[in-house]
């Protein structure tokens, strides 16, 4: 006997657990969430996930999600070309967006380089990124990528990379966030905030 | 359940949800555990940013006696290596420690000796050592603390010190070096010259000498061979 389960619920119960977080129980409850409540959010949500699948990709140019060949930020003419902020994923770029203070283009890389987990340079953005810093135009590339050995790894490879290009190249300040204060900061976050001080 | 305290290298990390991570540690009283560490992923939280690949930390963790993973309640940081963040080869080095670490020894079996050896190791990487160098001291210390560490010296088959006849080899299965007439009998084997034998002997010794492309070759085999895998990092070693 076959241990798949059978029937339409059970095929739904067994997708939604595929998605982060959500495990066989949290599944199930969700399943009976949406077949309990009007029918039609249901055909919404498989309307929604079916375009989604559909339509969206890459940005032709940075990588970002796009339903277009170009997304909204690569299509704006009033951004700044001359600056292009690297970034691991469409999130982080999302995430910049909401703070309204970057006006130049954007580089999704596609997720920071993890040799131990096979992701090399090869699977990432990082040819593109040269070829479109190798076009000209662009002033200063900003490394974006997280704070940690696996980002600081990934932003030290894209430093060599692009290093024959003469561009400038500039990494994200790190240290204490504005707002909180010196009580709740740890060792590091002080380390860091000292080492990067700048001129008052 | 009491809790535990170590102090360890950690060697890999997932996320796991969007505020935990899981992190296998690399102890120098426990030897390797996993541990999954809620609230990991929050910048406020008992592990500060002592989750970080290759940083050494504190660490505090309750051990669950169902097999399942640990829980880790506390972790500070004792020490990063900044300069593994600023020199590319350095820091593949340091990924190829952590491989070694987590993917050739078993979970709760301690070597303090070999913790001490990649602590070692890691503050000479990222003070700007060879990485060659180190990492194929490295990984004769790595072997040698498994109990698999390589006879250089002579015949590992026929006890034989001359070696300076005929074509020698190294073989796992034969547990080191061995002379032209056995290495017949070894299909394991990878021929090696008689600098490189100096070499990997000078290594043995605590030497540094310059390491180049068939000595790193020789022990990448070697360690191949004792993982029954090529390790991934080890297309990333540099040679000097």
């Amino acid at each position: 006997m076959s241990d798949q389960p059978v029937g339409v619920i059970a095929r739904l119960i067994q997708e939604l657990t595929k998605l982060p977080g959500v495990g066989p129980k949290s599944a199930e409850r969700m399943a009976h969430f949406l077949l309990a409540g009007d029918r039609h959010n249901c055909i919404l949500l498989a309307e929604a996930l079916e375009s989604v699948a559909t339509n969206v990709r890459p940005c032709g140019q940075c990588f970002n999600l796009t339903e277009g060949e170009l997304c909204s930020v690569c299509r704006d003419p009033r951004r700044e070309p001359g600056t292009i902020c690297v970034v691991e994923t469409p999130r982080d770029l999302a995430m910049f967006e909401r703070t309204g203070s970057f006006r130049g283009l954007y580089h999704v890389l596609g997720g920071r380089l993890a040799p131990l987990d096979n992701v090399g340079p090869e699977k990432l953005t990082f040819d593109p990124l040269l070829k479109r810093v190798q076009r000209g135009g662009v002033r200063e590339v900003i490394l974006a990528t997280s704070p940690t050995m696996e980002g600081d790894g990934t932003a030290l490879f894209a430093s060599n990379m692009l290093a024959v290009t003469g561009v400038n190249i500039t990494r994200l300040a790190r240290g204490l966030p504005s707002g909180s204060s010196l009580e709740i900061a740890n060792s590091q976050m002080l380390a860091d905030a000292l080492e990067g001080r700048r001129a008052f | 359940m009491p809790a535990e305290k170590a102090t360890g290298i950690v060697v890999r990390t997932t996320d796991w949800s969007e505020t935990s991570r899981i992190a296998t540690i690399w102890t120098r009283e426990l030897g390797k555990v996993s541990v999954l560490a809620k609230g990991g992923r929050r910048l406020k939280s008992n592990f500060e940013v002592a989750l970080d690949l290759l940083t050494v930390c504190g660490i505090v963790l309750l051990r669950k006696s169902s097999g399942g993973l640990d829980l880790l309640t506390e972790a500070q940081v004792v020490e990063r290596f900044a300069g593994l963040r600023t020199n590319l080869p350095a820091l593949y080095a340091g990924y190829y420690i952590a491989e070694l670490l987590g993917e050739g020894t078993q979970d709760y079996d301690p070597h303090p000796k070999l913790f001490d050896s990649s602590l070692d190791t890691l503050r000479k990487l990222s003070a700007g050592g060879d990485p060659s160098a180190l990492v194929a001291g490295y990984e004769l210390e790595w072997l040698a603390e498994l109990g698999l560490k390589p006879i250089l010296d002579r015949c590992a088959h026929c006890g034989t010190q001359r070696l300076d006849t005929g074509m020698i080899a190294m073989s796992p299965m034969a547990g080191g070096v061995v002379c032209g007439p056995c290495g017949k009998e070894f299909n394991d084997r990878r021929t090696v010259s008689m600098d490189g034998l100096v070499c990997l002997n000078e290594l043995v010794m605590g030497e540094h000498p310059a390491v180049g492309r068939e000595v790193r070759e020789v022990l990448g085999f070697y360690i191949s061979s004792v993982l029954g895998r090529r390790p991934r990092m080890l297309n990333f070693i540099a040679v000097g």
